[in-house]
């Protein structure tokens, strides 16, 4: 086979905006991104594709006019009391002039690169300025306006694909599930930190779906301090075979890297070795269920300079087949290193870690047992769902459009 | 949280006179497992589907001599525990466990209004825990004195953020664990504040000065 086509959606502005001052999202680490794979030559210029605009109505297929008028009022320098109520102005959320246009900009990119895959112009696309998960229809919330993931799924549902989104952010994709709980052209799949430690508190075993969506939700939480065999092994338990029971057209993956170690705002314990694991297997899936059409989005990481840049490096790589440079690049280092004044890594990938983790085994056997028990019970549901939409002989003789 | 905003209404109540077997059948038929009964509109006993799964049974709880086509008044349980609908959900609790029954009728002037069982008031204890209501969990052991509760809340506040919930139980005579949800993705500085002030903080872990640095 050919080399795989891939699009970079990505424009200077994306790296630009800010939600306040200090604050831990920082869109800046996507300009490092871009630098690294520029300057480590894993990224050609006619990769790189501008968000095209949105088209009228898009974020209000995901978003109500009230919240998307709040969100407008407080980009224009308003601040109503009642901005609270919709999530917007606490210390998660905090507003600031432009907002709007900043992450309607996001949306654009990560619809352009749903747009590039569904009409064929690339296999794979990324869009790591994306991955709001936590926007709610009615609510900003976990750092999340708007939710760029929901707008792109929507263009590819309405092209007639069935998408299957699978979420690696070390928090439970919340907002995504919310919007397509009840949908039987969307399957989401979160794997994720468990409620019980982290925000947002959902994400068990037992949300399943509802309605014509039943069985089309998946959750798999893991213990804090989960490190990477620990990870891969519930990940393979549960996630190729919900891809296989949903059969979808398109995969869009949310790749938060904050499951890494030295994440701040998360306990798991991946490393850069285990997260590359987790991005080689979604090309895989991809390649086995959805033709090998793939969006890849970013999300949450909030060690922004030293695990993020190096995280979705491995991961354009999986992508684009090309390797990350090891050690990365010295100029690259030395252009961040002056304008951050921070170290910057040196190795492509992390150290070993030599830290003990007396309780292991407790882990991974807590895993195991949350990943068998959640296929169990979705297993039970397909094959409910499965009898439902293939009726037995006798019945296809009364009901000819239940086999259409 | 009152009985009120938990109770299932209207309850589907039986009269006295009602053949056991047709009330075994509306137990299948309703999926129902508790029958409060009435008679002239009072509430005289209650029937529970163990009173009659055990009917003309050899098994030992079963009431001798009753048979299924017998009326429902020779099972069933009286006096009846009942509620209020102002009652506080936590009290119901504590009286259902204490009493060791399912479910308790709701009387309201001598009306029956509604009836409440262990699994609603389950359902309101994990409400009132904060999971799912998109929170992140502070877990923190403090000495118990006056007024630390309070001390507690304001420093949270302080920084910005909201309570969604909170649980307290004592762990030893001295020392009080406090599991808070908190409407916030990022409690990293509420957690340090904590730390610096007397608060001993059991989750989130507290971070390392050197993973501060992005």
């Amino acid at each position: 086979m050919s080399r795989p086509t891939v699009a970079f959606v990505y424009e200077a502005s994306l790296a630009q905006w800010r939600l306040s001052p200090d604050h831990p999202f920082k869109p800046e680490r996507l300009a490092l991104l871009e630098d690294l794979l520029r300057e480590g030559g894993i990224l050609e210029a006619d990769e790189i594709v501008p968000p095209a605009p949105l088209a009228d109505g898009e974020l209000a297929a995901v978003h109500t006019a009230e919240y998307i008028a709040m969100v407008e009022r407080v980009s224009r320098g308003e601040r109503p009391d009642e901005a609270l109520a919709y999530g917007l102005g606490t210390a998660d959320t905090p507003v600031a002039d432009g907002l709007h246009d900043d992450v309607a900009d996001v949306c654009a990119a990560t619809a352009t690169a749903v747009q590039l895959v569904v009409d064929g112009a690339v296999q794979r696309a990324a869009s790591f300025s994306g991955g709001l998960h936590h926007a709610m229809p009615d609510r900003a919330s976990g750092f999340c306006i708007y939710d760029d993931l929901a707008v792109g799924i929507h263009r590819a549902t309405r092209a007639g694909l069935r998408v299957a989104y699978l979420d690696v952010d070390a928090h439970h994709g919340d907002g995504v599930q919310r919007s397509f709980y009840d949908s039987d052209q969307v399957m989401t799949i979160s794997v994720h930190e468990s409620g019980r430690y982290l925000f947002p508190g959902s994400g068990h075993t037992h949300e399943v779906g509802s309605g014509a969506g039943r069985g089309w939700s998946v959750n798999l939480p893991l213990e804090p301090f989960t490190e990477d065999d620990s990870y891969l092994e519930a990940f393979d338990t549960l996630v190729p075979r919900a891809l296989e029971a949903f059969a979808p057209d398109l995969l869009v993956v949310q790749a938060g890297a904050d499951p890494h170690r030295a994440d701040p705002l998360a306990h798991l314990a991946l490393s850069l070795t285990g997260l590359r694991a987790v991005y080689d297997r979604v090309v895989e899936l991809a390649e086995h269920h959805t033709a090998g059409r793939l969006v890849l989005t970013g999300g949450g990481g909030y060690a922004a300079y030293d695990v993020v840049p190096r995280a979705w490096a491995q991961a354009w790589s999986s992508l684009s087949g090309r390797p990350v440079p090891d050690p990365l690049p010295d100029a690259w280092r030395r252009r961040w290193h002056e304008r951050l004044k921070v170290e910057m890594p040196a190795g492509a990938l992390d150290e070993a870690d030599v830290r003990p983790q007396p309780q292991r085994s407790r882990i991974e056997s807590h895993n195991r047992a949350v990943a068998r028990r959640a296929l169990r019970v979705l297993e039970m549901i397909w094959a409910e769902r499965h009898a439902e939409a293939e009726p037995s002989d006798e019945r296809t003789t009364t009901s000819k459009e239940a086999t259409s | 949280m009152l009985v009120r905003d938990i109770m299932t209404r209207p309850v589907v109540a039986i009269g006295p006179e009602e053949p056991i077997a047709d009330v075994i059948a509306l137990m299948l038929q309703r999926r129902l497992r508790h029958f409060p009964v009435v008679a002239d509109g009072e509430l005289v006993g209650i029937v529970s589907d163990r009173d009659l799964r055990s009917v003309g049974s050899d098994h030992p709880a079963a009431k001798p001599g009753v048979a299924a086509r017998d009326p429902v008044r020779t099972l069933m349980t009286t006096p009846v525990w009942t509620a209020h609908p102002s009652d506080p959900v936590d009290e119901v609790a504590a009286l259902l466990r204490r009493a060791r029954i399912g479910a308790m009728p709701v009387v309201d002037d001598d009306e029956l209004v509604g009836i409440v069982t262990a699994s609603d008031v389950l359902g309101a204890l994990v409400a009132m825990t904060g999971v799912d209501a998109g929170t992140t969990r502070l877990e923190v052991e403090v000495p118990a004195r006056q007024g630390v509760l309070a001390d507690l809340l304001r420093r949270i506040a302080d920084e910005g953020a909201e309570v969604a919930s909170v649980l307290a139980h004592r762990d030893g005579d001295d020392v009080i664990r406090y599991v808070l949800r908190l409407a916030s993705i990022d409690i990293r500085a509420i957690a340090s504040n904590l730390d610096a002030n007397g608060f001993e903080v059991i989750w989130p872990p507290l971070e390392s000065s050197e993973s501060t640095s992005s």
